[in-house]
C-alpha cells in the first residue's frame, strides 16, 4: 500500500486491503473483551486513556478538515466561512444536545458567511 | 417460515433468531433517529470520496461505526491507505471499553451469540445496553439483538440514500463541509467532563502545529497527544478522588 496523491482514486486491491484492516481491527476492537476477559477488567491507565479517545480525535479531525493551509491568517481570515460554521455547530450541539440542529446550525451559517463573503 | 417455540421467546426458522423484543423497538427509536442525517452524510461523502462507490458503501456493510467510515471516505486517497486504516482503528479504539464493560452480561451467553453480537456494538447500543445487563440472559440477547439488527439495516439503508442523492446534489451547498460539522456536533456532545475537555483542546492545538505534516499525520498527532494528555488528567482526577 503506497501513499497515493490528493484525490487520487484508490485501487480495487487498496480498497479491500483497507476495508478488510479496518473491519477486522473494528471488530476485534468490540469482541476480543468479551471473549477473552470474561468479567475481569481492563487495567485502570489503559481504561483512563481510552475514556478520551472521542474527542482527542473528533477535535484532531475538524482542525485539519478547516486548515489546509500552513498559515494561521489564512486559517482565521481566508477560511473564516468555515470555521464559523464549526463554531455554530458546536454552539448548537451544546446547547440542543442534538446532532440534526447542529449540521443544520453548521450549514446555514456557512452558506450565510459564504453569501456575505461574495457580496463583499 | 416456520416458527417454533423455544424458552427465552420464539425462534423464527433456520436462522433461529429470537423473537424481536418490542420494548428494544421502542425504546431505541429516540436513539436511531438521530443517527439518520449522519448515515446521510456518509453516504454524500462516499460519493465524493477518491474510494469507489461500492467501497464506501462496504463501509457501513462491514465496518458500521459511523465517525470512522466518515474518516475513511473522507481521508481515501488524501493520505496513504496505512493512515487511513490506522486513523480509522484509533476512532474505534473506544470499542474496547464498551466490549469490555459488557464483558460480564455477556459471560453467560451462548458463543455463538458471544462471537456475532459484538459485531452490533455500536456507540448507541452500548449507551442503552449499559443499563440493561440486569436483564436475565435470554432477555439480554433478544434486547440486544433486536436493536442491533434494526440499527445494522436502517444504517444500511440510510448510507445508500445518501449515495443515491448525493450526486444531483449541488457544489454549491458545498457538503465537502459536512463532515467537519457533524463531527464537530459529535466532539460537543461526546465532552462531558474536564479530562476530555483537556484531550479535545490539545488534540486539536497538535493536529493544527502538525497540519503541514505529511500524510496528514496531524490527525494522529493530535489524537495522540489529546489521548495522553486526556488520560493523565483522568489519572489526576482519580488520584484527588474526584473520577
Amino acid at each position: 500500500m503506497g501513499g497515493p496523491a490528493a484525490g487520487e482514486p484508490m485501487s480495487a486491491l487498496e480498497v479491500a486491503v483497507v476495508l478488510g484492516l479496518i473491519a477486522l481491527g473494528t471488530y476485534a476492537a468490540r469482541a476480543l473483551p468479551i471473549l477473552l476477559l470474561a468479567g475481569r477488567v481492563l487495567p485502570v491507565p489503559v481504561q483512563l486513556a481510552l475514556r478520551n479517545v472521542a474527542p482527542a480525535v473528533l477535535a484532531a479531525l475538524i482542525v485539519i478538515s478547516v486548515s489546509p493551509s500552513r498559515s494561521p491568517a489564512e486559517v482565521t481570515m481566508g477560511r473564516w466561512p468555515e470555521v464559523a460554521a464549526v463554531i455554530a455547530a458546536g454552539v448548537v450541539a451544546r446547547w440542543r444536545r442534538n446532532l440534526l440542529w447542529a449540521m443544520v446550525a453548521g450549514l446555514v451559517t456557512l452558506w450565510l458567511a459564504l453569501w456575505a463573503v461574495q457580496i463583499r | 417460515m416456520q416458527t417454533t417455540g423455544a424458552p427465552g421467546g420464539a425462534r423464527y426458522g433456520v436462522l433461529m433468531l429470537p423473537a424481536p423484543d418490542r420494548a428494544a423497538l421502542r425504546e431505541g427509536l429516540p436513539l436511531l433517529i438521530p443517527a439518520v442525517p449522519f448515515g446521510l452524510i456518509i453516504g454524500v461523502a462516499a460519493m465524493d470520496s477518491a474510494m469507489p462507490a461500492v467501497g464506501g458503501w462496504l463501509t457501513s456493510v462491514l465496518i458500521f461505526a459511523g465517525a470512522s467510515q466518515l474518516t475513511t471516505v473522507t481521508l481515501a486517497g488524501t493520505t496513504s491507505a496505512w493512515a487511513v486504516v490506522l486513523a480509522a482503528l484509533v476512532i474505534n479504539s473506544r470499542h474496547l471499553m464498551y466490549s469490555a464493560a459488557l464483558s460480564t452480561a455477556f459471560s453467560p451467553q451462548p458463543r455463538w451469540f458471544r462471537v456475532v453480537g459484538p459485531f452490533l456494538l455500536i456507540d448507541q447500543i452500548f449507551a442503552i445496553m449499559d443499563t440493561r445487563t440486569h436483564f436475565e440472559p435470554g432477555r439480554f440477547r433478544r434486547y440486544y439483538l433486536t436493536l442491533g439488527l434494526v440499527f445494522y439495516l436502517v444504517w444500511i439503508m440510510v448510507v445508500s440514500l445518501g449515495m443515491l442523492l448525493g450526486p444531483v446534489i449541488p457544489g454549491e451547498w458545498r457538503l465537502d463541509m459536512a463532515p467537519a460539522i457533524m463531527f464537530t456536533g459529535l466532539l460537543l456532545m461526546a465532552i462531558d467532563r474536564r479530562p476530555a475537555v483537556l484531550a479535545a483542546v490539545v488534540g486539536a492545538t497538535a493536529a493544527f502545529l502538525g497540519r503541514g505534516f505529511p500524510e496528514r499525520l496531524g490527525i494522529l498527532t493530535g489524537a495522540v497527544a489529546g489521548v495522553i494528555a486526556g488520560g493523565l488528567a483522568e489519572w489526576v482526577a482519580l488520584r484527588r478522588g474526584n473520577p
